[in-house]
């Protein structure tokens, strides 16, 4: 016990500069345990014709050409000719970073409180599906051209934060009023939103010839407009206005806990709830505003996906909120942390589908490779949240 | 064709002049017909969600590429997308390599992202099967669901007013009542409801069909959840066509003592440890559509932006019946659907493709 509770103190103390070091040690033993998982599955599968031998035995799995696809063909092989930084690897990987940091921040801002939300895709649900109504709807009476896209879609980020942010403040609500965990009343309204967003969207706002249950497209001027004279094309479904936009989310959200009395009430009452009552935090009030918070992140997450990725809300949302969580841990919790966190599953999205399209490596084992790396990587992260909450180790919270 | 393989011989002569070496290099460059393989044609597969091994619609969709594989020297690369917003990068992937000379696009729910995508990539050519995709490079192959749908609809509804019994199911004549599960209550499969209803009715309108939408192709839980109540209430046979989800109501039907009817594939065979229940399965020739396409590309006579719509009479879409239980059918019983066929086909029975 001493010697485990000596090696957390460890990395409860570590810096800035040991932690990343320790994240980049963690990235590549994650690369040669992933090898050796593709190496013995590639013995062990059977296939026409063998990527190499060893000892005579096929192996049909290259593990070298593997990390390259993740990591290099996630971006379209910048290490070759004829790279351009605007391809459309690139435009998926960003486009998911993008989508990501807004989750990720939503996970962040409800974890810093001492509250698990885990309904963050319930909220980018409800998020997408009002940014789609309230556009299309606003589509009717708005003017088209520039003039309609400055109107249309901050109406639409709008609608998203404010159905998010309302279903956020609900478990909020239960928990700070009924003692409600909202650990189990998240979950359950994942299902609830997901389900009614698909009643709502089939009996009241399906065009009548849809093959899918989804809504009718949005007007074009909703659409998040791309930059001009930068050449990522308007089907890679990336807007750069969109990315910058989560870049200035990531520095609000960061100065809104570091600098203001409401982040203040916040990060108390995520250290210490008693102690932040006690210095005058009205514990209730912070609960339900932080889960609003957050799901309000979440909503904008939701409006973002159908404004820039989409165009449309339709049932079977990507599992964006479920992948915030993973990335707030990432990044323990930090905003600034979850751009990081945030790209880095970007690029292995994009990276997935890289190694699916170029190798012969199921898609199941790139997932499994996926899963490593993260495990890896969050783990350290993991171990000093545990550290410092469980045990009482550490000096302050570090932003 | 003929100009092509002039023109052709005479770009093998003149860079035959310039040296193998040469040749191999310009040969790489020449569009058309070549890949990076050597095979007469190289095509993309990008599935519906569910995937293979759904023993049923992507089933059928890779037998004929598989088929195609065997007849004709071509190479295929398959996707399974997960969810429905991952198609147009899945699409997306084989139009932008230009290494394929068709992408097969399986499913209505590809259709949208397809839009986008051909008319961003109007040098290729795609394939949409089950929907219409208006851009003059894609060609769009449908069947008419619901005249299949029919025939194993007129069957269930003479079975369950009478008691019949087989493998591990059976039928009661006080019970008149069948049942139908989709996946997503969408117009292509209100086309297998609206088919099941009439034939069932077709027998006697005074028998009972429930029906119930899962809202997923790859749910066997809630299908075998939605099968049990309706075998609950009263129904002898169920009519499935919901994909994977189909497996869970092929269990309720053993779990009950009760019959199911498959779809797409001959499910008896695809799901073998329920043929003991299957007692026939609407056979719709996905693997037809897909060998087609693929034949129109070898032979360089693809035709984009046309619709192909299969139906009875070129057996695009049949009735099979289930491979253990299928002899226990009544010969009446398979007389009477076999004569139900043929006026189909004669146009003497109209089929309505909504349901009423």
């Amino acid at each position: 016990m001493s010697k485990f509770r000596k090696a957390l103190e460890r990395l409860v103390d570590a810096s800035a500069k040991e932690r990343i070091a320790v994240s980049a040690a963690a990235l590549a033993l994650s690369i040669l345990v992933g090898a050796a998982v593709v190496f013995v599955s590639g013995i062990v599968a059977t296939c026409a014709s063998p990527a190499f031998s060893v000892l005579g035995v096929g192996v049909c799995y290259d593990p070298i050409n593997v990390f390259t696809e993740l990591f290099l063909g996630a971006l379209g092989h910048p290490e070759q000719g004829g790279w351009s930084p605007t391809n459309y690897r690139v435009a998926i990987a960003l486009q998911q970073t993008t989508l990501l940091v807004f989750t990720g921040l939503a996970v962040a801002v409800s974890f810093r409180a001492g509250l698990f939300n885990i309904g963050v895709q319930g909220q980018l649900v409800f998020g997408a599906l009002a940014a789609a109504v309230a556009t299309i709807w606003a589509g009717a009476i708005a003017p088209s051209g520039v003039l309609g896209t400055v109107f249309l879609v901050p109406l639409g980020l709008l609608a998203g934060a404010v159905a998010g942010g309302l279903y956020g403040a609900l478990p909020g609500a239960l928990k700070a009023y009924g003692g409600a965990n909202e650990v189990i009343t998240t979950i359950m309204l994942n299902f609830i939103a997901s389900n009614v967003a698909y009643v709502l969207v089939s009996s009241f706002l399906m065009p009548e010839s849809s093959q899918l249950v989804q809504t009718a497209v949005i007007p074009a001027a909703a659409k998040i407009p791309n930059v001009p004279v930068i050449g990522f094309e308007a089907r890679d479904a990336f807007s750069l206005v969109a990315l910058v936009g989560a870049l200035a989310f990531i520095t609000g959200v960061a100065y809104l806990l570091a600098k203001t009395s409401f982040g203040y009430d916040i990060r108390t009452s995520g250290l210490q709830e008693q102690a932040a009552a006690y210095s005058g935090v009205d514990a209730k009030r912070t609960t339900v505003l932080s889960m609003a918070l957050s799901g309000a992140l979440a909503g904008v997450g939701g409006a973002v996906w159908v404004l820039m990725v989409k165009g449309r809300f339709l049932t079977g949302l990507p599992s964006l909120g479920f992948d915030g969580i993973t990335v707030s841990i990432l990044a323990g919790n930090n905003p600034i942390g979850v751009g990081a966190a945030a790209f880095l599953f970007g690029v292995l999205k994009s990276g997935t589908i890289a190694v699916d399209f170029s190798t012969d490596v199921p898609v199941e084992l790139v997932d499994v490779l996926r899963g490593l790396i993260i495990l890896f990587v969050a783990m350290p992260e993991f171990f000093r949240l545990i550290g410092k909450r469980y045990l009482g180790l550490g000096g302050e919270q570090r932003a | 064709m003929v100009d092509s393989d002039e023109r052709r011989r005479r770009f093998l002569k003149l860079s035959g002049a310039l040296g193998v070496a040469g040749l191999t290099g310009l040969a790489g460059c020449s569009s058309g017909g070549g890949s990076g393989d050597d095979a007469a044609a190289n095509i993309g597969m990008v599935y519906a969600t569910g995937g293979l091994g759904d023993g049923s619609f992507n089933d059928q969709a890779q037998a004929g590429i598989q088929q195609a594989a065997e007849d004709f020297d071509i190479a295929y690369e398959e996707s399974q997308p997960e969810t429905n917003s991952e198609f147009q990068p899945t699409q997306r992937q084989y139009a932008q390599s230009g290494n394929y000379d068709l992408v097969s696009c399986i499913g209505y729910a590809q259709a949208d992202a397809l839009s986008t995508n051909a008319a961003a990539f109007p040098d290729q050519d795609w394939v949409i099967v089950d929907s219409v995709v208006d851009e003059p490079n894609v060609a769009s192959y449908g069947f008419r669901e619901h005249e299949g749908s029919f025939l194993v609809g007129y069957m269930a509804g003479m079975l369950t007013t009478r008691d019949f019994s087989a493998g591990a199911g059976s039928t009661s004549a006080d019970t008149k009542t069948v049942g139908f599960v989709g996946g997503t209550e969408t117009p292509l499969i209100q086309k297998f409801q609206a088919g099941f209803e009439a034939g069932v009715n077709h027998h006697d309108d005074s028998i009972e069909v429930v029906t119930s939408y899962v809202g997923s192709f790859n749910d066997p839980a809630a299908g075998q959840e939605q099968a049990r109540s309706m075998y609950d209430s009263g129904a002898d046979i169920v009519y499935h066509a919901s994909g994977a989800t189909g497996v869970g109501v092929f269990r309720a039907a053993q779990d009950m003592g009760k019959f199911a009817i498959g779809v797409d594939k001959d499910q008896s065979i695809t799901q073998a440890s329920f043929a003991d229940v299957i007692l026939a399965s609407m056979v719709k020739r996905v693997d037809t559509a897909v060998y087609t396409a693929v034949e129109s590309v070898v032979n360089d006579n693809f035709a984009g932006g046309e619709q192909t719509t299969f139906g009875l009479s070129d057996d695009g879409v049949e009735a099979v019946y289930g491979d253990q239980l299928g002899s226990q059918i009544p010969e009446d019983v398979k007389s009477t659907v076999a004569d139900a066929r043929e006026q189909i086909i004669a146009g003497d029975i109209t089929v309505p493709s909504k349901p009423q």
